[in-house]
Order: structure tokens, then C-alpha cells, then sequence
């Protein structure tokens, strides 16, 4: 197995004038969950479909597991799983039916495992598709995307429609495969997510990688947008966030203080601490608006 | 259920054969059923009155007897056009419905080439076509003795054979428009447009003579050319599926090329 799992040149993807991903070089190495992140309509499945040969590059080449995904697509989707982010079965088979459809079509698909994984999800397999749940359609999309233990799986938005408690088993799922050595490459619109369960992330917008960085580094560039009223309804909170750097745009309106926080929250925390708070909203700045905050000057 | 692509068309046809078989078993049936009392009448004496185009463009000369008057109310147009509807129908589904539907792009991201799936695919289509021409034959033998029609196993085989070649043809057409588009209304449109301008070219023929070449082109011809009641098979039906397997053929490099929208 080589170190690299994904690896892209000035990938491309063009209809007609649209440019739907623009000249990506990604690197994904072996092993790790790699959140790749952005706005939707950004390009997050069209990398996707290509790096699963659903799609032809109009310029630029990928390797996938050391296979190139134009002219090794049948080693490719051998060593692959996938789950597109619109994920579809036949809507008059049963789960079950439909999974070993799709294990048979493989072939070389151990039944335990995806016994094992029908119970972490908690998956009806006796129900016809199409009286499923989005919920439980997705945790049949999950199945067959981990069933055959494949080195690499891709995942297009693969928590939606899952409720937390899945959510949760989903997280436990793709953990324990990341430390059996396998690699998971899922894409998200939501930040909180990926920041859970990635290793390293990317983030796409308009096309383009705009950042490709450590969990870590994310997290302190991760804004947050907060608002505190006092119990006396006074602007003494405007005062004491002064000569924080992390604290921008500070304003107070009718005795509640409003201002984002960039990176830590640690110091806001300690400022505000005396300051007997009655109300304390921290919500995370939305990716998009994060995107326009950093890159708006860049577009 | 489904252990490849294939059976799983066929599976997928299950329902639908189950339907069609039924109506074109029926409608021989119906048809069978007039033939004791139209014997009876002096067929003879009423078309003696009609012109002799019109009588050669619907086949109806040899109405007196039990397979000519099958030839002409049941193998000119309606058994045709049974084969033709039912196999367009699911050689567009088959391909364009399930990628319409999303279900098509799991299969295309199995270690499979798009040329099998393809070829599973018009194979299960294949099948599902001979097994409406198997309750054809079989419909035939039984019914013909019970109304006395005197149609002989070998040619309810033949007619058999040549409804399955009809709807052979233009089912994988539907395949192959299905597959180098991925677009259902032009898998229908395109088969359906090019029979409906075989029949008036077949029609067009059979009237006026000068354009009786049209006829080499028809496929509305090959299919009522030997009877298709009758004794002996022309070589003119094996153009049929020909043509089908051709356009499949055809559509295969462009299928494996081109892209699965999501």
C-alpha cells in the first residue's frame, strides 16, 4: 500500500463555460480521515465523482490508490467504497436484498462484516427501500459503502439525514476504520463535523482548494460569533474584551454586546467571568460567511 | 434475485412480462376467439370490393384462412407495435430510468466494465422480449386447435421469432440511446420516431410503386414479409435484431467514455 491515497494534478472539471472544479493538486495521505470542506455547489462532489470515475477530467490527472482514474477504473473501484451524496437504491427491494445485490456484484464480500455493521447502525433490513426514512436510506448508503472493507473509502455528505445518536455511531464507525489502517475521504458543508472527525481538512470554494491544513489549524482559525447581556444591561462588557487581539467588531445595541472571536474562546471566557452575565450565545460563524471573511478579497 | 447485472434485469422485468404477457396472450385470445364466425362468412365475396393496394398493404389477401386472418388483424400492426412498446419501455428504463432514478451510478462504481453492465443489460432486455415471444407461441399453439385455425407449431414459432426480432431491434436501440445519452425521453422518442417512420415507409411501399424500395428499410416489412404466419422464415427478419446489436455496439465506447451526472 503505497502512502499516498489520493493525489491530484491540476484536476479539472468544465461544462461548457462553467468551471465546476478548477486546477486541484490535493494530496491525501494513507490512513487518516480527510474532511474535504466547502460551501455547497463549491465542488465538493464533483472532485468526488471524479475520483471514483463517475466523471472524466476535462484537464489534469488523479491517482487513486495508486490507480489512475481514467484508465485503471475497474482496479479503482475494486479497492474503493463509496457513498454518493444522493444515495439511491431500488426503491421495491428490501435492504437486505439490495445489499447483497451489491455484495454479489462484488463479489468477495465477507457477510459478518456487514452483518456487524447492519447492527452498529441499527439498520431494518426486512423494509423495501422505498418506505425508508432519509435516515435509515443513508445508513444503507453506509453499508454497502464500508462492507467490503475497502482501503479507501469516500464519502459524500455522509451525515445527512442522520439523527445524533447516529451520527455519533457514525463517527465510532470511521474512526475504527482510520485505526485499522484504512483511509476515509468525506466531504461536509458543515465545519463543526469534519472539525469531529478529521484528521486533516481541505476547504473548496468556487472550484478551488482555498486551504488544505492540520484539524488543529482549522480550529484556531474558527471563528465564532457571540453575543452577552449583563444582568445590569450596562456596556461594561465592551470594556472588558479591550486589547483582546482574537475579539473583533465589538458593538453594544440595547445593553447586549455583540463580536466575533477568532481561535480561542479562553480569554473572552476569563474577561467575562466577573462580569456577572445573564446570557451568553456563542454560535460558530457560518463556513460561507468564514469563506467571504477570509477569501472575500481573494474572489 | 440478483447475482449480476443480468438477472437483475431480469428480475427488474418481472413484473411488467407478467402484465404483457397476460395482454398479448389475451388479445390472441380475443382475436382466436372471432375467427369460427368470420370463417363463416364469404370473406372472399367482401374483398373482392376493395382495392387490390389496400388489400396487399394490410395483408388481408389469405384472409380465409386461419393463419392468414391472424396475418392481417394481429401481425400487421397490433402484435408489432405489442413487442415494439413493451421493449422500448424497459430498454429505456433499463439504463436511462435507473440513471434518472440515481441508482445506476452504485452499479457504475462497482468492479464491473461499463461494456458488461451494458451488455447485461441488453441481454436481460433480450430475454425479456423472447419470453413475450415464448407466451406468443405457446398462446398460439393452444388456442389454434380449440377455434380450429390450423396453425401449424412451426409457424406460431416462426411469427413467434420474428414479434421477438421486432421488439429486439427497437428495444436495444432504446439501450443504446439510453446508454450514450443517459436520457429516457430520447431513449423512447428516438425508437419511437424511427418506427413510426418505418410503418409509413412500410405503408408508402406497399402503395405506391415507386417508392417500393422503401420497403428494404422497413423494418415493418422483414417482420410481416414471411407471414410472419407461415411456412418458412425469411432471411430478411435476421436483419432486425442486426440492427439492434449493432446500435449497442455502437453505444458501448460512448457509454464506458462519458460522464454519470449526479
Amino acid at each position: 500500500m503505497t502512502d499516498v491515497a489520493i493525489s491530484t494534478i491540476g484536476l479539472a472539471k468544465h461544462y461548457g463555460d462553467l468551471v465546476a472544479l478548477d486546477g486541484v493538486d490535493l494530496e491525501v495521505p494513507a490512513g487518516v480521515v480527510f474532511g474535504f470542506l466547502g460551501p455547497n455547489g463549491a465542488g465538493k462532489s464533483t472532485l468526488i465523482r471524479l475520483l471514483v470515475g463517475l466523471l472524466q477530467p476535462t484537464s489534469g490527472s488523479a491517482q487513486v490508490l495508486g490507480h489512475d482514474i481514467v484508465s485503471d477504473r475497474l482496479a479503482l473501484h475494486r479497492d474503493i467504497g463509496y457513498l454518493p451524496g444522493d444515495f439511491v437504491a431500488d426503491k421495491h427491494l428490501t435492504a437486505g436484498a439490495y445489499l447483497d445485490h451489491l455484495a454479489r456484484l462484488r463479489g468477495g464480500v465477507d457477510s459478518a462484516e456487514t452483518q456487524s455493521l447492519i447492527e452498529r447502525f441499527g439498520l431494518r433490513t426486512d423494509k423495501v427501500f422505498g418506505s425508508l426514512s432519509h435516515g435509515n436510506r443513508q445508513k444503507v448508503g453506509l453499508v454497502q459503502a464500508f462492507m467490503h472493507r475497502p482501503p479507501l473509502v469516500l464519502l459524500d455528505e455522509p451525515t445527512q439525514g442522520l439523527d445524533p445518536l447516529m451520527q455519533r455511531e457514525f463517527i465510532d464507525v470511521v474512526r475504527d476504520y482510520r485505526d485499522a489502517g484504512n483511509t476515509v475521504f468525506l466531504s461536509s458543508h458543515v465545519l463543526s463535523e469534519v472539525q469531529a472527525l478529521a484528521d486533516r481538512v481541505a476547504i473548496v470554494r468556487d472550484g478551488r482548494l482555498v486551504m488544505n491544513a492540520g484539524v488543529d489549524e482549522l480550529r484556531a482559525a474558527a471563528r465564532h460569533h457571540v453575543e452577552v447581556t449583563l444582568e445590569d444591561r450596562s456596556d461594561r462588557a465592551v470594556a472588558a474584551l479591550e486589547g483582546l487581539e482574537s475579539v473583533r467588531e465589538v458593538r453594544n445595541v440595547g445593553g447586549t454586546t455583540s463580536f466575533t472571536v477568532e481561535g480561542s474562546m479562553a480569554d473572552v471566557l476569563e474577561r467575562m467571568a466577573p462580569l456577572s452575565v445573564e446570557r451568553f450565545v456563542s454560535a460558530e460563524v457560518d463556513l460561507a460567511d468564514l469563506f467571504l471573511s477570509y477569501y472575500g478579497d481573494e474572489s | 434475485m440478483g447475482a449480476n447485472v443480468f438477472t437483475k434485469s431480469l428480475w427488474d422485468q418481472r413484473r411488467g412480462l407478467l402484465g404483457w404477457g397476460i395482454g398479448v396472450a389475451a388479445t390472441i385470445l380475443a382475436m382466436a376467439a372471432i375467427w369460427p364466425s368470420f370463417s363463416d362468412a364469404d370473406i372472399n365475396a367482401v374483398l373482392e370490393n376493395y382495392p387490390s393496394e389496400l388489400l396487399e398493404a394490410f395483408n388481408v389477401q389469405g384472409m380465409n384462412t386461419g393463419a392468414g386472418f391472424l396475418n392481417a388483424e394481429l401481425f400487421s400492426v397490433v402484435l408489432p407495435v405489442m413487442f415494439i412498446v413493451y421493449a422500448v419501455g424497459r430498454g429505456s428504463r433499463l439504463v436511462a430510468g435507473e440513471e434518472e432514478a440515481g441508482t445506476l451510478e452504485m452499479i457504475l462504481t462497482m468492479p464491473i466494465p461499463r461494456s458488461r453492465v451494458l451488455v447485461h443489460k441488453a441481454g436481460g432486455l433480450v430475454v425479456g422480449v423472447g419470453v413475450l415471444g415464448l407466451v406468443l407461441a405457446v398462446t398460439l399453439a393452444i388456442v389454434s386447435p380449440i377455434f380450429g385455425m390450423d396453425v401449424t407449431l412451426r409457424a406460431a414459432g416462426f411469427a413467434a421469432l420474428t414479434q421477438w426480432f421486432i421488439g429486439c431491434e427497437f428495444g436495444l436501440l432504446a439501450v443504446a440511446v439510453a446508454a450514450a445519452t443517459g436520457r429516457r425521453s430520447l431513449a423512447v422518442g428516438v425508437p419511437a420516431a424511427i418506427a413510426a417512420a418505418s410503418y409509413v415507409a412500410f405503408l408508402a411501399a406497399q402503395l405506391v410503386d415507386a417508392l417500393q424500395w422503401l420497403r428494404w428499410i422497413s423494418p415493418f416489412h422483414a417482420a410481416t414479409t414471411g407471414g410472419p404466419l407461415g411456412p418458412a422464415l425469411p432471411w430478411l427478419v435476421w436483419t432486425m435484431p442486426a440492427v439492434g446489436v449493432v446500435a449497442v455496439a455502437a453505444a458501448a465506447p460512448v457509454f464506458s467514455r462519458r460522464d454519470i451526472p449526479g
